[in-house]
Formats: C-alpha cells, sequence, structure tokens
C-alpha cells in the first residue's frame, strides 16, 4: 500500500485530504506542523509528501530543508498560496516534484498525486 | 496796501491756473480759452493792485482803466469757453454777435474821458473808481445777461446732458464755478459809492479755482463737497480779512484818541491773530460740515471695513465671493459687482461671483490675460474708474485708453479695483455705477483698495484651503491604497486558505457521493443526490472564482522584483492580443497599430506589461461590445488604435483609444479604485484590472497612465513607459557623477 504524508496546519485539510485518499486505498498520515511530520517521516517512510508552505511552527521551505539536510530523498509536492517567485525558486532548488496553488481543484490533485504513487510503487 | 497785495498775489494764482492747463496740452482749443479767460482776471487784478500801490489820481484811474479791459472780456471769454465745452453752436455763434460791445466799452473808456470812470471814491481801504452811472450800468446789463445766459446753458446740460458722465460731472463743477464767480460783482459795488470792501478777488480764485479743479483731476471729488468747501473757506476768510477791515473803520475815531498816529496798529494785531487761527476755524468747520455731507457714505465706509475684517474667517471660496460682491453692492448701494479670479492653468480670469442690484445684464465669463484691462491694472496697481477713463481718452486721444474704454464698458465697470498679492493679481473686483448716480470719491477708493487687500488674503487662504482638502483627499486615497495593499496581502493568504479548505470539503464529499453512485438508493435518495452533486459542483466552482479574484489582486499587490529588459512594443501588443484571444473574439474588432518609425525599445518587464496591455484591451472590447448593444448604431465598426511615440528623452508615450461607450462622468474618478467595476457581474469584473495597470505602470514601471473619456464616444488611454534609451541617460549621467 502506498503512503501517503500530509503535512498541513489546517486541521479540516488533514480531515478531508485523509477521508479522499483513503477511499482510494491511501495508506495517509498526516502531520499539523513540521516537526511531528519529521518524526511521520522516519517512522514510516512515506511514498510522498503534500506539503503545505505557509505553516506556524516552521514554514514548508524550513521543513524541506532539514529533510533534505538530513538526507531524505522523499518526494514532495508543495501546496502553496501565491507565493513569491523567490520561495518557490528555493524549493525547487531543494528538489520538488512541484507545486500547485491554492485553492485546488480536488480532481487535478489526485491525478498528481495517483501518478507519482504509481511510478514510486 | 494790504489790498493790494492781496489783488497781486491773486493775479498771480489765476495765472498760473492758465498757464498750467495751457503747458498741461496746449493743442486742446478749450485750454487755450481757459488761459486767456484767466489772463483777462489777471489784468484786472494785476492792474487793480498796481493801481492801489501807485501816486496820483490820474495814475490810479489810468490803471482802473487798463484793468477794466480785463473786467470786459471776461464775462464774453466765459461765454467762448462754455460754448466750446459743452458744443452749443449757439453759444459758440453768440460770441461774434457779442464781440462789439466789450471792444466798444473798452475803447471808448480810454478814448472818451469819463465815459466810465469818472473820478476816485476815497475809502478806508483805499481809492476806488467812480462811475458815470448811464454808461456803467449798461455795462454792468451787459455784464449780467451774459452770465446768466451762461448759467442756465450749463445748469442745462449739469442735469439733462446725454453726454458722458464725467462730462456731466465737469458741467456741475463748471456752473457751480459759475455761480461762485458771479458774486465776484460785489466788486461792483464801490464803484457806486458804497463802502463795501472789495473781496471779489477770492470768488474769482474760487471761479477758476474750481474749474482748473475739473479739468485736471479725473478724479473729481463730490461737486457738494467742493461747494461746501468753497463757501467755507470763502466764508471764513471774509470774516478774517472783514473783522478787522469792519474795526478800523468802526473804531477810527476812537483809535485815533487813544492810540494817536500808531491807531491802525490795534487792527493789524487783530487781523494777524485772525490769519493765524483762520486755518483751524476752517479745518474745524470743514469736517463738522462733512460729517453732515457724507453720513451714507461713512456709514458703508465702516460697514466694507467691518466686512474686511471678517472676510479672513470664510474658508469656502464660494461662499467668500458671494459674501464679498453682496456686501458691496448692498452697502455701497450699486447697480451689480463681479469678482474674477484668476485662473492657474489657463491665465485668464474667470467670473467667480456676481450680484445685481436690479435686472441681470450679460457679463462676460472671462477677461483674456493680454487684454487692457489686466495690463492697466498690473501697471497702475489702483482702482481704475470709468469715467476717468473715458476723459482721458478723449483728451488725450489716445488708442490704449480707448481700448481700455471699450473692454471697461463690455464688462459694464464704473469702478475696477485690483486684488494683489505680493506681484500677483489674484482677483479683479468690478462695480457698477452707484444707484445715487454719485462718482465714487477718493474716499472710497481707498476703502475699495483696503477691502480689495482684505479681500485677497482671504481668497489665497480659501485657495489654500480648497488645495489642502484636495491634497488631503488625494493623500488619503494614496493611504486607502497602501492600506489595501498590505492588508491584501495578509487577508488574502486568509481567505485563500479558507477557499482551499473549502474546496477541499466540497470536493471530497462530492468524490464520496460519485464513488458511491451504484449503491442501491430509493429514487428520492438519488434525486437528492443529485441535487447535492450540484450544490458542490457549485461550491468548487466559486471556490475557482474567488480564487482568481484573490490571486488577481495579490500578484500586483506586493513589490515585483521580476526582471526588467528590452521590450519591443509590436511583440508586446502582439502577445497581449493573442492572451485576451482566449477570452474575446478578435475578429469582431480591429486593431490598428500607428508607430512612429524608429520607435525605442521599452525598458520593462514584459509579463507586467502584457499583462497591461491585456487588461486595456480587454476593457476597450468589453466598452465597445457594450456599446454595440446598448446604442445599437448601424454601421457601428468597434475599433482600437494604438498609437506610439517618443515623449521626452528617455520616454514614450502611447495612446489606446477605443470607440466604445466610455465611462460615465460619476465614475471617471472611481475607476482606479481597487474593486470598483462598472461591468456587469454577469461579465465577472474582478474590479482589479485598472487598479493593478496603475500599479504596475507608475510603481513598478515608474511610468504614467492616465485617461479621458466620454460616455457614448470612447475612452482614450495614455500612457507613458520609460524607454531604453533613458537608461542610458541614467548610466551616462551616474557616471559623469562618479567621474
Amino acid at each position: 500500500m502506498s503512503k501517503l504524508l500530509i503535512v498541513d496546519d489546517e486541521i479540516d485539510i488533514r480531515e478531508f485530504a485523509r477521508n479522499y485518499f483513503k477511499k482510494r486505498g491511501i495508506q495517509v498520515f498526516t502531520a499539523s506542523g513540521g516537526s511531528e511530520a519529521l518524526d511521520i517521516l522516519k517512522e514510516e517512510r512515506p511514498d510522498l509528501i503534500l506539503l503545505d508552505v505557509r505553516m506556524e511552527e516552521m514554514t514548508g521551505v524550513e521543513f524541506l530543508q532539514k529533510m533534505r539536510g538530513e538526507g531524505d530523498p522523499t518526494k514532495v509536492i508543495m501546496v502553496s498560496g501565491i507565493e513569491d517567485e523567490e520561495t518557490i525558486n528555493q524549493a525547487r532548488s531543494l528538489g520538488i516534484i512541484g507545486f500547485i496553488h491554492k485553492p485546488l481543484v480536488l480532481e487535478e490533485l489526485q491525478k498528481i498525486v495517483m501518478k507519482e504513487l504509481k511510478q514510486g510503487a | 496796501m494790504m489790498h493790494a497785495f492781496s489783488l497781486f498775489f491773486s493775479s498771480l494764482v489765476v495765472f498760473v491756473f492758465g498757464l498750467t492747463i495751457f503747458i498741461r496740452n496746449r493743442r486742446v482749443s478749450l485750454n487755450r480759452i481757459f488761459f486767456l479767460f484767466c489772463f483777462c482776471i489777471f489784468v484786472w487784478l494785476f492792474s487793480y493792485s498796481v493801481a492801489f500801490l501807485v501816486e496820483g489820481e490820474i495814475f490810479k484811474i489810468f490803471m482802473f482803466k487798463v484793468g477794466y479791459i480785463g473786467i470786459a472780456f471776461i464775462p464774453i471769454i466765459w461765454l467762448l469757453y462754455t460754448g466750446e465745452f459743452l458744443e452749443d453752436k449757439f453759444l459758440s455763434r453768440l460770441f461774434y454777435w457779442v464781440l462789439p460791445f466789450p471792444c466798444f466799452f473798452v475803447f471808448f473808456n480810454f478814448y472818451k474821458q469819463d465815459f466810465l470812470i469818472k473820478g476816485l471814491n476815497s475809502f478806508v481801504w483805499g481809492d476806488y473808481p467812480r462811475v458815470n452811472l448811464i454808461p456803467h450800468i449798461s455795462f454792468l446789463s451787459y455784464f449780467s445777461l451774459l452770465f446768466t445766459l451762461i448759467s442756465v446753458a450749463l445748469l442745462r446740460a449739469s442735469f439733462f446732458s446725454t453726454k458722458h458722465y464725467m462730462h456731466i460731472i465737469r458741467s456741475r463743477y463748471i456752473f457751480w464755478g459759475t455761480i461762485v464767480g458771479s458774486f465776484a460783482a460785489v466788486d461792483f459795488v464801490p464803484n457806486y459809492g458804497f463802502d463795501l470792501y472789495p473781496m471779489g478777488f477770492l470768488f474769482m480764485i474760487a471761479f477758476t479755482g474750481m474749474t482748473f479743479y475739473s479739468v485736471i483731476k479725473y478724479r473729481l471729488m463730490n461737486v457738494s463737497l467742493v461747494i461746501t468747501r468753497t463757501s467755507i473757506f470763502v466764508a471764513v476768510y471774509s470774516l478774517i480779512l472783514g473783522i478787522p477791515y469792519a474795526f478800523a473803520i468802526g473804531c477810527q475815531e476812537w483809535l485815533r484818541m487813544h492810540f494817536g498816529e500808531l491807531w491802525w496798529l490795534s487792527p493789524m494785531v487783530l487781523l494777524t491773530v485772525m490769519a493765524t487761527a483762520g486755518p483751524f476755524i476752517y479745518l474745524a468747520i470743514q469736517r463738522r460740515a462733512e460729517e453732515k455731507l457724507f453720513q451714507d457714505q461713512r456709514r458703508y465706509q465702516s460697514t466694507l471695513r467691518q466686512a474686511s475684517t471678517g472676510m479672513g474667517r470664510i474658508k469656502d471660496m464660494d461662499k467668500l465671493l458671494d459674501m464679498i460682491v453682496r456686501v458691496v453692492t448692498r452697502s455701497v448701494r450699486i447697480e451689480h459687482s463681479f469678482i474674477y479670479l484668476s485662473d492657474r492653468k489657463s491665465k485668464e480670469y474667470k467670473l467667480e461671483a456676481s450680484r445685481f442690484r436690479n435686472e441681470r445684464t450679460d457679463v462676460p465669463q472671462t477677461i483674456a490675460s493680454d487684454s487692457r484691462v489686466l495690463k492697466a491694472l498690473k501697471k497702475i496697481r489702483a482702482p481704475i474708474v470709468f469715467s476717468e477713463v473715458q476723459q482721458r481718452a478723449q483728451d488725450f486721444k489716445d488708442l490704449k485708453l480707448q481700448e481700455l474704454e471699450e473692454q471697461m464698458s463690455a464688462l459694464h465697470a464704473e469702478l475696477i479695483v485690483p486684488c494683489f498679492i505680493d506681484e500677483k493679481l489674484i482677483a479683479v473686483m468690478v462695480m457698477g455705477k452707484k444707484v445715487s448716480g454719485e462718482l465714487y470719491s477718493q474716499d472710497d477708493l481707498a476703502v475699495f483698495m483696503i477691502l480689495s487687500n482684505q479681500a485677497g488674503l482671504a481668497i489665497e487662504n480659501a485657495q489654500f484651503y480648497k488645495d489642502m482638502r484636495a491634497t488631503h483627499e488625494q493623500l488619503f486615497r494614496a493611504e486607502k491604497m497602501a492600506t489595501i495593499g498590505i492588508m491584501a496581502d495578509g487577508l488574502s493568504h486568509q481567505i485563500n486558505n479558507r477557499l482551499h479548505a473549502l474546496g477541499f470539503i466540497a470536493g471530497d464529499a462530492l468524490d464520496t457521493i460519485q464513488l458511491n453512485k451504484k449503491l442501491k438508493m430509493t429514487d428520492e435518495v438519488k434525486e437528492m443526490m443529485v441535487d447535492i452533486e450540484h450544490a458542490l459542483t457549485r461550491i468548487q466552482e466559486n471556490v475557482s472564482q474567488g480564487g482568481e479574484v484573490v490571486r488577481g489582486l495579490l500578484k500586483y499587490s506586493r513589490k515585483s522584483d521580476e526582471q526588467f529588459g528590452e521590450v519591443e512594443l509590436d511583440e508586446l501588443i502582439d502577445e497581449a492580443v493573442t492572451m485576451a484571444q482566449f477570452k474575446i473574439k478578435t475578429g469582431e474588432m480591429s486593431i490598428v497599430r500607428d508607430f512612429e518609425p524608429g520607435l525605442p525599445k521599452i525598458h520593462g518587464n514584459f509579463t507586467q506589461l502584457q499583462e497591461v496591455f491585456f487588461n486595456m484591451i480587454d476593457n476597450a472590447y468589453d466598452a465597445m461590445m457594450q456599446r454595440k448593444s446598448d446604442l445599437k448604431e448601424e454601421g457601428y465598426e468597434p475599433r482600437i488604435t494604438i498609437k506610439a511615440e517618443r515623449s521626452r528623452m528617455g520616454s514614450m508615450r502611447i495612446v489606446l483609444e477605443d470607440n466604445g461607450i466610455g465611462i460615465r462622468a460619476e465614475d471617471q474618478e472611481k475607476i482606479f479604485t481597487p474593486f470598483f467595476t462598472t461591468k456587469l457581474s454577469s461579465k465577472k469584473g474582478t474590479g482589479l484590472g485598472l487598479y493593478v495597470i496603475q500599479k504596475l505602470i507608475e510603481e513598478n514601471h515608474k511610468g504614467k497612465v492616465f485617461y479621458k473619456s466620454e460616455y457614448g464616444k470612447g475612452t482614450r488611454v495614455y500612457i507613458t513607459l520609460p524607454t531604453v534609451e533613458g537608461l542610458d541617460q541614467d548610466m551616462i549621467q551616474s557616471v559623469e557623477r562618479q567621474a
């Protein structure tokens, strides 16, 4: 079973995203912040991470830096608001598959996620 | 002795009056005649003064006879003067008919012994001619008949003349002068042996003085004032001179008894004392009299002074100007008054306030900046009186004055008062005639100058308030924009996150329904599921739209440090049109490009500028489609014209013109405000297009954007953008600065 980690400080997103991907037979983990996500990352080794850019505790880019700093190569899709070019470029240099703007169209997200998970499997 | 001196002095004064007028403008025949008239009086007074000085009866009589030459010609020369002045043909012709009479008297006076002067009458103040009754009475008749005739002619002219105002006022002066002059006939009384001091010379000075004044001065005093002053002068001085004489004559015996040979000393001392006190008495009486005479005038002058001080407190320009014209018209009792204000842009003076006592007349709306009126005001920096200008124009045949006269007459101006602040003529006050028909007095003008100075300050004040309010509003708007910019950043993220969550929730619910469609459901439940599915789909769509609005705003609300480079206008517009094609049917309109050859490239960010032109083409398209559907004109062809040319060094001016519906006047102020849209909601305008355009051009590109629009005709957007040439220029400058 593919493993998906969703990092977002919005409880609604965590809840409904988990629901949504569970229905498609994906094992979903959620984290409300960077440090919780790092723990899950070590324990569960997910195949793909959906990472919010703006979070209170630790920004998406900071999380990405830490994670890559520890040598973790897990694939990441960034979910961004309308970020500066700078943020996105920074994230790109840290190795991400892509980013998707909020508010997203769920179907599109699903297509990308499914594609990446299939490739990984 | 004393009398001789008074006569001598008077003769000189009168002579100087005549000479001054003559020298001033000798080409005018009226001035020559006046000189001749004064000369006659001079001959009379001078000869008489000599006669009083010389010893011996024969000499005295001879000098008196010489004096009679002057006296004989006084009425006839005055007849000539009034004939000429009033342009009265009858009086002028009469001159030639009457001319033999004085010649006859003068001739026989010398030729025939005892014809007019038979001998001398001795009086205390000196010897005086004793006349032959019959010839002298006929002489007197000639004298009084002419003077009566002249007075009647002048009186008629003073009240029923159709000539211009100044002329009428002059007629009144000359009329009253003539009346005062007639009193000089008292000098004939001692001729018949009655002891009356011949003080005709005083009246003669007053007479010629008044005429002199009316000719030389264009700003004439009120006639009644002159009459009052003259009568007070004559009355006071005849008392001053008369009382010591009466004392000397009446108490001569008594004085001789007490003081012997030096009896005349005490009347002499009295005379000195009275002559010293004279001016004080004169001034005191004059002040009293004038206070009575000018009660009304003083009253409105004080009203105006009060108004002057209150004006500074009025901050609203319209109210201020209205108050000034109202107060002036009402308190001074004039026919109308207007205020013209300097317009900073056009340099014209525009009519800003007007007030009419009775009916309104057509008043010019502007005074042109190069008009004679303004030139004159700037030159003399003092009030200009119409009748004065009129008289001067006539007297000097000056073309500039005639032009000024015409312009003032077009303004219905009897008086124009300038308002200066430092060197700047900021306003012009135009006043009509006084209802009473009186002239503006020197006092009035002084009060108006105070009023205009105060008005100038108050106007400047009000202007300042007006400007400040405008600046304040502008600042407020800018601040609002800035706040919106900052807020947009934080707020849109929040809203975006809400939308995001909303989309997620709706999407998941929708997904659940779609995945479970195959489950067994009753028809009712199935129908309900369809409804819910539809609702969720609508929610998702709204989320997407909301996201677009937020993105649109956020995209430009923050400073962009995107790369600047060389942008070719042609290419830019191609791309913008391509972008627009997704949204609009470009086949429905034509886009005409009119670029100056050799146009330099723009220094800017391609993506941002593409957004700008896309938005403008999009707006133009919507406006043209609206015109098409609203006005339904036959043969209407939607067309966008894009013109581009170099403007200043280092910048380019682009004009994008459409023939769409245009912008309503009431919307024009608001169109750059974020979230303001005139487009119908069905067209999905976010209200951000022009706001974004303005930000991109003015903040990011340091350019300029403004527009002109007329509803129903179309809109023109003017854009100035920097070119790469400007960049070179900057480089050169900064290199130079470093070097």
